[in-house]
């Protein structure tokens, strides 16, 4: 059974000492600022048109340059991140608030009707292809970024809960499992006073991916135009946008792309210096 | 001249010693039996001399078998070695076969490896080698897969495989430590025949060390990665020379002093034709499920301040029966009375009677949780008249007290403290409430032989003065004898004998209590031998 | 053997039946009145009698899903609202171009993984394991759409070596159909092989750390005879799990990457359906792609008893 050091001092040291921890991090930071200072500033309004600029490389004025109306992809970048990290962030918790405790209440009752119910109802989703079920839904109801948000949140919800499930089910076995049952606690009790906490580095971990695969979904979905709709800018959209224009103004295309490149390595990179922060006994270069 | 002889073998891990200046010899047609307490270097020995040492781990010294230094050789070198001049086996056999190949395959890859065989003649082969390690072909024929055996069969699938080439040195690191009793001696005694019959050499590696002085020709005492004393066996244990064989000697052979005085009054368990099963997967997709009885018309009773020892083997249906005791399981008929009231699971009063100590110090305690918090767990079952504040505090830390460990120890993490302390917290956790019952399952086990020594005297000491009875479950024999007043004899779900301690060992009455008794090791059979 | 067989058979049909209610609630009961979402909210009353009378919505639901059940069973998937030809026409014509899209993809994936991740595995901490994580990093980061696009970018508007959209369909030749699927298989394959390498790789480490690996090494096997003979087999039990889980994600993929590559595969009927509102094709493809995940599933499942003795014994 793993000692998870959670006080230790070490902790700030060994993140420190991360390679990805720490450059998963900084990435994950810029994003996320950028994605702040977007509510409160941008160079250029993110919608306002400029069709005698427009199609210009990377200038002075235009950091990242203009697109086919003129307008800044300086700001549009900036307001898409605020986009990508919003619907994957709230998806993130739709799968964690409705998933972890389906994981644990099955893991509490293994073996039963409801752990049986629970498992099988997460192969289902798991057989649905995430993606064409997130497309459905967005085109019956309308698009949108809050129909993306619970698309892709439903899809967070299995995840969470056969993780959650498989680390409880493994600590339910532990001697001290058995003594807080000597010790007359019920299952329930057991389950939010011992086993969470001791899955909170797991779940912690999980999270950060899901996070990046939600930021890589949102992007999907605003490609084929079941995001967030326009005005609202959005990455995946941008990158429809570019793609009769690549052979005349590329950077509209890498731009977008690197923004989802950088921002899901990051967080990858993140949610492993996370794993090594937590359980060292893997070794960096492990997974 | 020596089969193997190993001087001055140093190896680092880094910039950690690990072993220093090791020197053994073993002579062909003799055991040596490599003591020692966990950690003190046995295993990386082993591993030194087969050239199996972790990554970043470096070795210096002479290994000298048959007049070649294995130390100097390359690892294509000792591929052609291991296997064929040196076998070795190890200690979980559960996880020691590869799950995907026939045992038939596993064995006969050491003769393919080593000699232009073909497939079917290595089969063959492999079959004889089998055969030698008590594995007929009838009853297990090499198409079998290693989940078709028990675990004492894998290891003689493993020892085959390691034999099969009949290799001049064995090696055995705790081969038997993970099979039950009975089972262990009929391993031992295939060693012994292949030592005698064959002529190997044989180190054998152990913590036990009245397994070690029954087998050993010749014993190596280690600690802290160096030898301490050595020779033969018998000279080694007779004289005690060095102050640590003394020490592991005396911790063996350990028995605390108890006060008889304090026993006599109402009974505090009272069991009686206790039933339990387990239900089984149907056979078929729609038939029935089946019914696996792990508790079979169970009777026995416990007295006021008695200690009364429960043994058998894996599958005797010991730790079924102590999970029913400590409510944590239904049982299917009978009842569990204790002291007066009937066991319901939600009584929280008769529950609070009865407290447990485990086997694992390391999985005992949630990781996450100071001591103070972990100590205090049972006082769960005071419900409202829970202590609070200050005075929960002070329970704590006078539970401390009383198993030995300092106050302050209330406000620090369990990673801070050892094996031993750590049990000696779990003791104090199941003293907290005062229960009238402690069940004690297999709660020195996983421990040193010092340090049991040490929690034994605990246990004895608490026994006396507070009254408390103990339930000891143990499949250590030794360890029941020196604790327990009354001992139970547990195989298949039910009891096969009763009676008090020194009678049952002296003079068993049932056949598998005999069989028991003469497969435990016994230091003083083996040296008066 | 035969009891895990039915089993899992059992649980194969109780999926199919659950995903089809649920596809079934989705796309014609929650909707609302299909006849409606089909023809607007302006449309006048006799029209929309008419159209629910055509479709045969005017029945209760229960009946409507037994009947629809019914005619996929005999292979009649009704009739497309918006291309008035059966839909069971416009499956197999477009069948033909996302089946061997998905094969094509799944073998790129599988010929670059594994071996990647095996030798990245086999050579812990070397310098090919550090480039390997290193590339497979940013594979798993890359969003697929894109990269087929930079793709396009690179190899048909510049280098013009491929087309940059369309199939013209398998009547031209097999090697020539083959070419028009590279690129979008290169751009699926990419991200699925980036995953299925660190799997591969991940679960190798966890398997060379077995007990039967150091028993192999004491019978004289060289570390490379060990992870070959006994690692390898072992490893590969849970990244079969994750190649089934991939196909599904193939299939998914296959159909935003034939938006960009304008294949007329089922992904982009699905999606002209959607725009058009022609549910009865939606519904049918998500049935069918559905259908094809599940069966997939279903055959991993059973390839666990060829693989794993253990599961053999019941």
């Amino acid at each position: 059974m793993e000692a998870m050091v959670s006080r230790s001092p070490g902790l700030w040291q060994r993140a420190l000492r991360s390679r990805s921890f720490v450059i998963g991090a900084v990435l994950t930071s810029i994003i996320v600022l950028a994605a702040a200072l977007s509510l409160v500033w941008t160079p250029y309004n993110y919608a306002a048109q400029d069709i005698p600029h427009r199609l210009m490389g990377l200038t002075a004025e235009h950091w990242f340059g203009t697109d086919q109306y003129g307008r800044d992809v300086f700001s549009q970048i900036l307001v898409g991140a605020r986009t990508s990290i919003v619907v994957a962030l709230i998806a993130v918790g739709i799968g964690i608030l409705i998933g972890t405790p389906l994981g644990l209440w099955a893991a509490a009752k293994r073996g039963t009707l409801l752990d049986e119910v629970i498992l099988r109802a997460n192969d289902l989703v798991f057989a649905f292809p995430a993606l064409l079920i997130a497309v459905l839904i967005t085109a019956v109801f309308g698009p949108g970024a809050i129909n993306a948000i619970i698309a892709i949140g439903i899809f967070n919800i299995p995840v969470f809960a056969r993780l959650t499930r498989a680390a409880a089910l493994s600590l339910w076995t532990a001697d001290f499992i058995l003594a807080a049952r000597v010790a007359g606690k019920n299952a329930s009790r057991i389950s939010v006073e011992h086993i969470l906490p001791n899955i909170l580095n797991t779940l912690v971990v999980q999270s950060t991916i899901q996070f990046s695969l939600g930021i890589l979904a949102e992007a999907a979905l605003a490609y084929v135009g079941l995001g967030a709709q326009p005005p609202i800018p959005s990455w995946g959209k941008m990158l429809a946008d570019s793609q009769t224009l690549v052979g005349l103004a590329p950077q509209l295309a890498l731009i977008p792309g690197l923004a989802i490149v950088l921002t899901v390595l990051g967080l990858n990179l993140l949610g492993d210096g996370l794993r090594d922060i937590f359980d060292p006994r893997l070794g960096g270069s492990r997974r | 001249m020596s089969l193997l002889s190993v001087s001055g073998l140093n190896v680092t891990i880094g910039a950690t010693p690990i072993l220093r200046d090791v020197s053994l010899s073993v002579e062909p047609g003799r055991v040596l039996g490599v003591i020692g307490e966990s950690g003190a270097g046995k295993s990386m020995t082993a591993l030194a001399i087969m050239g199996l040492l972790p990554a970043g781990a470096r070795a210096d010294g002479a290994a000298i078998l048959e007049g070649a230094d294995l130390l100097g050789k390359s690892e294509r070198e000792m591929c052609t070695i291991r296997g064929r001049d040196i076998g070795m086996v190890f200690q979980e056999p559960a996880t020691a076969l590869d799950p995907l190949q026939t045992i038939g395959q596993q064995v006969a890859e050491t003769i393919l490896v080593h000699t232009g065989a073909s497939r079917r003649d290595a089969l063959v082969e492999a079959d004889r080698a089998l055969a030698r390690a008590g594995l007929s072909q009838e009853h297990f024929p090499r198409d079998r897969f290693p989940h078709d055996l028990s675990g004492g069969q894998r290891q003689r699938v493993v020892i085959a495989s390691a034999i099969a080439l009949r290799p001049k040195l064995l090696i055995a690191d705790e081969p038997t430590t993970a099979l039950d009793v009975t089972t262990q001696a009929r391993v031992i005694a295939l060693f012994r025949s292949l030592v005698d019959e064959e002529g190997m050499g044989l180190i054998f590696i152990t913590h036990d060390l009245a397994l070690v002085t029954g087998l050993a020709d010749d014993i190596a005492v280690m600690r802290s990665g160096e030898i301490v004393d050595g020779g033969a066996t018998r000279e080694v244990f007779r004289s005690l020379a060095h102050p640590y064989t003394r020490q592991l000697f005396e911790a063996s052979s350990h028995v605390p002093v108890r006060d008889p005085a304090l026993r006599g009054g109402a009974p505090v368990l009272e069991v009686t034709d206790v039933v339990r099963d387990y239900l089984r997967p149907p056979r078929r997709v729609f038939g029935p499920p089946g019914a696996f009885r792990a508790v079979d018309g169970v009777s026995f009773s416990i007295g006021r301040g008695e200690n009364v020892g429960l043994v058998g083997e894996s599958g005797s249906g010991k730790s079924t029966l102590a999970r029913a005791i400590l409510g944590l399981d239904r049982v299917q008929a009978g009842s569990i009375v204790i002291d007066g009231t009937a066991l319901d699971d939600s009584d929280r009063a008769t529950r609070r009677k009865v407290q447990a100590v485990f086997q694992d110090p390391y999985g005992s305690f949630d990781p996450r949780q100071r001591v103070d918090t972990l100590v205090t767990e049972p006082f769960h079952l005071l419900g409202n008249e829970a202590p609070r504040g200050a005075e929960r505090r002070q329970r704590a830390e006078a539970a401390l007290e009383t198993v030995g460990l300092n106050v302050a120890d209330v406000d620090k993490y369990i990673h801070e403290f050892s094996g031993g302390q750590r049990q000696r917290i779990a003791i104090a956790r199941a003293l907290i409430i005062e229960p009238k019952l402690i069940v004690l399952d297999e709660a020195v086990s996983a421990l040193d032989v010092s340090v049991r020594a040490q929690i034994l005297d605990l246990l004895a000491e608490l026994s006396d003065r507070l009254s408390i009875s103990y339930l000891f479950i143990s499949h250590d024999l030794g360890v029941v004898r020196a604790i327990t007043d009354r001992v139970l004899v547990m195989k298949a779900g039910k009891i096969v004998e009763t009676g008090r301690t020194d009678k049952v060992f002296a003079s068993p009455q049932h056949p598998y209590t005999r069989e028991l008794i003469a497969a435990a090791p016994s230091l003083s059979r083996a040296l008066a031998g | 053997m035969g009891g895990y067989f039915a089993g899992r058979l059992v649980s194969l049909i109780v999926s199919l039946a659950v995903a089809s209610i649920v596809i079934f609630l989705v796309l014609e009961v929650l909707p609302g009145d299909p006849a409606q979402f089909i023809l607007g909210l302006n449309a006048r009353p006799d029209t929309l009698a008419a159209l629910r009378h055509e479709l045969g919505i005017d029945a209760p639901a229960i009946v409507r899903y037994f009947s629809w059940i019914a005619g996929m069973l005999h292979g009649d998937f009704g009739i497309s609202y918006t291309y008035r030809v059966p839909v069971g026409e416009l499956i197999a014509q477009r069948i033909g171009v996302s089946a061997p899209l998905a094969i094509y993809a799944l073998a790129l994936t599988l010929i670059i993984a594994v071996p990647a991740g095996v030798l990245s595995a086999a050579r812990r901490n070397s310098a090919t394991d550090l480039a390997v994580m290193g590339a497979t990093q940013f594979g798993v980061a890359v969003p697929n759409f894109w990269f087929a696009i930079i793709l396009v970018w690179i190899f048909a508007v510049t280098l013009h070596w491929f087309s940059a959209g369309g199939f013209p369909g398998w009547d031209r030749g097999f090697w020539e159909g083959i070419r028009n699927l590279t690129l979008p298989a290169v751009a699926l394959a990419l991200p699925q092989a980036s995953i299925l390498a660190r799997v591969m790789r991940s679960s190798l480490l966890d398997t060379l750390d077995e007990d039967y690996i150091r028993t192999a090494r004491a019978h004289g096997l060289s570390r490379g005879q060990a992870l070959w003979r006994h690692a390898l087999r072992n490893a590969l039990i849970p990244v079969l799990t994750i190649v089934g889980l991939q196909f599904a994600f193939l299939l998914a993929g296959g159909i935003i990457i034939e938006n960009v590559f304008t294949l007329p595969g089922l992904g982009r009927l699905v999606f002209q359906a959607i725009t058009q509102r022609d549910l009865i094709t939606v519904k049918s493809v998500v049935m069918l792609l559905v259908f094809a995940v599940i069966v997939v599933n279903f055959l991993v499942e059973l390839s666990y008893v060829w693989v794993d003795p253990r599961l053999r014994r019941r």
